[in-house]
């Protein structure tokens, strides 16, 4: 342990530290502070300055640790602390001889901007139709396929069905009453007072041709399928709650709410056809 | 390179153009796309579809 802290004590560090120039470093007093324009009033480089140093330049102060000196304006003192190395040689370089990449440039850089755009434009050219199609495949999933839309018609021969006779074809999973009405039938249907009915519907807002009456064969009331040629109008009556239609397909007695549905219907005449749907 | 020139002045230089071109251009490629498609299948598949055989038996049917 003796020998330990005989050993310290003999390698302690220099206390000061001396610089290449000869002068010993003194880090907290700035001896090469100097204000920013010392020239040309009589006196040299050194020595005392014959004009006070203005205080926001810096200066000499006491403090507790001592001595302190501190500038403001003028820059570190530049004087190298490392020692300075000469050579005589030159610096080899790492690659002396550049290669030459003349062969490699374009040749033309309007065309190489073209070219750029032209390539940049396309792919947003495919992008775009790719992301229309994307959405628009997928749009069509939505849509109605081929076998759907097939059975949502009905075509019926108008010719089959003789005056005065009901036809029930099945539509879309509900029967469909298609009347060839009688003109006594028609009139009796257009000569009714049909503002004071439950559901006030002339038979002109009913019919597309007075001959053809075509409604859903639901009852209104609860869904029940109305038997025709019967009931006290002359038209339709529901066995199941007693709801009577009358030959325009109008409630007039019982529990039915409103008037029998008239699905969208249109008539081919040149092939003399009803297409349901 | 007057051509090159004259292409990037016309329709590169501004983005108010550039853009708009695309969108007309993936309009028409979209349209060109699906007739040369469709063209190519049914020359690849001629004889093969209704449309093309329909007459035959459109008419057998009329006859009878």
């Amino acid at each position: 342990m003796a020998f330990n802290g005989l050993k310290k004590a003999v390698t302690l560090t220099p206390s000061v530290r001396t610089l290449p120039s000869g002068v010993p470093a003194a880090p907290l007093l700035n001896l090469a502070a100097r204000a920013p324009a010392d020239h040309a009033h009589g006196h040299g480089a050194s020595g005392p300055r014959s004009t006070a140093t203005p205080r926001w330049a810096g200066g000499v102060s006491r403090t507790s640790a001592g001595l302190a000196s501190k500038s403001y304006v003028t820059l570190p003192p530049t004087t190298p602390s490392t020692a300075r190395f000469l050579h005589t040689s030159v610096a080899v370089k790492d690659a002396p001889q550049v290669p030459d990449f003349s062969h490699y440039r374009a040749n033309d850089n309007d065309s190489n901007r073209a070219f750029s755009y032209f390539m940049v434009g396309t792919l947003g050219l495919v992008s775009a139709s790719v992301a229309k199609s994307t959405v628009a495949e997928f749009l069509k999933t939505m849509s109605a396929s081929a076998d759907v839309l097939a059975l949502a018609k009905v075509e019926i021969e108008l010719a089959t069905i003789p005056e005065g006779k009901n036809v029930i074809v099945k539509w879309r999973g509900k029967p469909v009453f298609v009347r060839h009405r009688t003109q006594a039938e028609i009139d009796e249907a257009r000569e009714t007072n049909w503002q004071s009915l439950r559901d006030p519907e002339s038979d002109e807002q009913r019919v597309k041709k007075p001959e053809w009456l075509v409604m859903l064969g639901v009852c209104t009331h609860l869904g029940c399928v109305p038997i025709g040629e019967s009931g006290d109008f002359g038209g339709w009556f529901c066995p199941c709650h007693g709801s009577h239609y009358d030959i325009s397909g109008r409630a007039r007695k019982g529990p039915a709410p409103l008037n029998l549905e008239i699905p969208t219907y249109e008539f081919n005449d040149a092939e003399g056809k009803l297409v349901i749907g | 390179m007057a051509f090159a020139n004259t292409l990037y002045n016309t329709f590169f230089r501004r983005n108010s153009i550039f853009v708009p071109t695309i969108f007309a251009g993936a309009f028409a490629f979209g349209i060109g796309f699906d007739t040369g498609v469709t063209a190519f299948f049914d020359h690849w598949n001629k004889g093969k579809q209704w449309k093309d055989i329909r007459h035959k038996y459109v008419e057998a049917a009329e006859e009878e």
